[in-house]
């Protein structure tokens, strides 16, 4: 996956690259909005990771002219901004994801891997965590290599579940993920699902937080 | 007591006083004037009778006069007297002679009143046996209380027109007043924090200048405050963006180097990314601090969606939870809160944030909600160590921490989540409760939040 890293801070700038060829993605930096606006002009980049806080043009300027001109490329926010008006402002402008920093490297890898998925540029279609493995081009899950049959609802269920490992799903939010497949939702679906993929998967695979939802560990 | 009613009340008395004054001395003068007056008309009159009874001879007089005649008056009375023998009077004048002066004006009592005499007699080189004389007499009452009814007739409308002048003048002074009366009503209802520019106009030169400059003084004000405030963001800006820096690169060398390092290298890393974390976590509560402040923020109160925000910041603090191997599970009904979303999501990040640093591993943090008819309780329990009940008054305190340099180094933290959580609950008129935990045996932190407050705020 390309991506055109915006970030007027260059040891920031270099640190970033360094992390994001180490993972195999390809990066172009570029140090102002305007060399970032001209740069969005010709397609060859598939996500922009985006410092708000620019010399010249203010981050949130430089996507709101990127989706003026109807252009769809994911965009991650990085910034120093944290207040909740911010982040709002960013995502209502049509931001994919924000991050405040100081961030978890980790966290914009995993954040970047989701948008690689949902793009169709993973170099694997493969999400792992332990013994599960879900692919996402065959829709297929296996445990140990070995296939076992899901329904599709059920495999939705667990590709959000996975996707996000180690983060809280809540009921809403997967929910919204099979809204979003234009399928009909009962009021305790959600339940239903997980509690037939607990049957077909290891023991303490997907975890209930009571109260606020169902996770998967990462390893 | 008010300018207005001052200035009213000091001229009406002035106004008053003089106005007296100036009436009483006109009084005495007109008196005076009025005296003469009088006493001028007596002197014509005395002269007159004694010059109109010369023109006679003496026999007409004789015969005239024989007999003495009465004249009918009321007011003035007189006497004519021919060597000693009354030849004329009014019927209010005695028969004897009133007085033995035989010329010039006196003052005497007769008939039970006191009157003002004038006596003139005609002059010596007259025949012995015409030895006229003449006195005329006024009741002084009777002059007095003529001389006072024109007197009064004069200044009693200057008296009366004074209830009128005091009307006028409270209307004239209430009307110069008025720029004075909107300012201060405007500077009444201005808001603490409101530092923004007055908008009463006047053309008042008196006025103009306290406009001037307390606009001035707010402005710099203002500008004083978004500066305060904007040092903040830019502090955040500064020292976010360094420390992201070091963050990568931290762990890009643990990418690049882990192999090539030796344990005690390999050791050094560790340490090196946990006060990278350290430092990120202290800088974030300094500035959250400082927002939370409640001089500082501007509060805005939505109504929240208690649940969903619970259910949020549990799961962006999961990856801590997480590592941590913590329980956690949360009892909440669906609810709303009026409060402000920043101040109450950093709040419950902290009461959380913190059961999971201080609890040991594996253990169990409970977050629950209790919604009564008069308050909103938000409990965060745990199973940790909890606090001695002796330290519950000083863990609010900043950069405070239980067991003070002793605290475990592994646990990053920097002493300033409770006093947010304060600052934050002070902002909500919420009150904080300490007690040990029942279910869990470690620290169990309630924040009472008054549900009637809350709600008038919005």
């Amino acid at each position: 996956m390309r991506i055109l890293l915006v970030e007027d801070d260059m040891p920031l700038a270099l640190g970033l690259q360094q992390s994001l060829r180490h993972e195999g993605f390809v990066v172009n930096h570029v140090d102002n909005g305007k060399s970032a606006i001209s740069a969005l002009s010709v397609p060859d980049q598939d996500l922009v990771i985006l410092d708000l806080g620019l010399p010249d043009i203010d981050g949130i300027e430089v996507l709101k002219r990127t989706r003026d001109r109807n252009l769809t490329i994911p965009v991650i926010i990085l910034t120093a901004r944290d207040s909740l008006e911010d982040k709002v402002k960013g995502l209502d402008f049509g931001a994919d994801d924000y991050l405040v920093k100081p961030f978890e490297i980790s966290e914009l890898l995993a954040r970047l891997r989701v948008i690689e998925r949902r793009l169709g540029t993973a170099k694997s279609a493969l999400i792992i965590c332990s013994d599960v493995s879900i692919d996402t081009a065959a829709h297929k899950v296996s445990i140990k290599d070995e296939e076992i049959g899901t329904s599709k609802k059920e495999y939705m269920v667990l590709k959000a579940l996975m996707e996000n490992a180690g983060r809280i799903q809540s009921r809403e939010q997967i929910e919204s993920r099979l809204y979003e497949w234009g399928e009909e939702v009962a009021s305790n679906a959600v339940e239903v699902h997980i509690h037939n993929l607990r049957k077909k998967l290891p023991e303490k695979f997907i975890q209930t937080v009571r109260g606020v939802g169902y996770t998967v560990n990462k390893r | 007591m008010s300018i207005r009613r001052y200035l009213v009340l000091i001229l009406l008395s002035i106004i008053t006083l003089v106005t007296f004054l100036a009436a009483i001395q006109g009084y005495k003068a007109s008196m005076e004037q009025a005296n003469n007056l009088f006493d001028e008309q007596l002197q014509i009159m005395g002269k007159t009778l004694l010059a109109t009874s010369a023109i006679y001879n003496e026999n007409t007089l004789r015969r005239s006069l024989d007999e003495t005649t009465v004249v009918p008056s009321k007011h003035i009375a007189y006497q004519l007297f021919n060597n000693k023998k009354l030849l004329l009077r009014t019927d209010n004048a005695p028969k004897k002679s009133i007085t033995q002066l035989s010329s010039g004006f006196t003052e005497l009592n007769f008939l039970g009143q006191r009157w003002r005499v004038f006596i003139e007699s005609s002059s010596i080189d007259q025949p012995h046996h015409i030895h006229k004389k003449v006195i005329v007499a006024q009741p002084i009452k009777e002059r007095f209380s003529l001389a006072e009814q024109v007197i009064l007739s004069a200044v009693t409308p200057i008296i009366l027109v004074i209830p009128l002048i005091a009307l006028f003048i409270s209307m004239a002074i209430r009307h110069a007043l008025k720029p004075l009366t909107v300012l201060r009503r405007e500077l009444s209802e201005k808001k603490i924090n409101d530092l923004s520019k007055l908008s009463s106009e006047t053309t008042k030169t008196e006025l103009q200048p306290v406009i001037h400059t307390l606009n001035q003084l707010f402005e710099r004000l203002s500008s004083a405050f978004s500066r305060e405030r904007y040092f903040a963001s830019d502090a955040a800006h500064e020292l976010r963006t360094p420390l992201s820096v070091l963050k990568i690169n931290v762990h890009n060398l643990h990418i690049t180097q882990r192999d090539k390092l030796d344990s005690q290298g390999q050791a050094s890393l560790v340490q090196l990314a946990q006060s990278v974390d350290r430092m990120a976590h202290v800088v974030d509560q300094i500035l959250t601090l400082n927002r939370t402040n409640p001089d500082q923020l501007t509060m805005e109160v939505t109504k929240l969606p208690l649940k969903v925000l619970l259910q949020q910041v549990i799961s962006d603090l999961y990856p801590e939870i997480i590592k941590h191997q913590h329980d956690i599970s949360l009892e909440s009904q669906v609810t709303t809160l009026y409060a402000n979303e920043f101040a109450l999501l950093t709040l419950v990040k902290n009461l959380i944030g913190n059961a999971c640093k201080y609890t040991p591993n594996g253990g169990h943090i409970l977050v629950k909600t209790e919604v009564d008819e008069q308050s909103f309780t938000l409990i965060v329990e745990d199973s940790g160590p909890g606090i001695e009940e002796s330290e519950y008054g000083r863990v609010f305190d900043r950069f405070y921490r239980v067991g003070g340099d002793s605290h475990q180094s592994t646990v990053v933290g920097c002493g300033l989540g409770l006093a947010i959580v304060q600052h934050i609950a002070k902002l909500h008129s919420a009150k904080i409760i300490l007690a040990k935990s029942e279910q869990l045996n470690g620290l169990k932190i309630s924040v009472n939040f008054p549900k009637k407050t809350m709600g008038e705020n919005t």
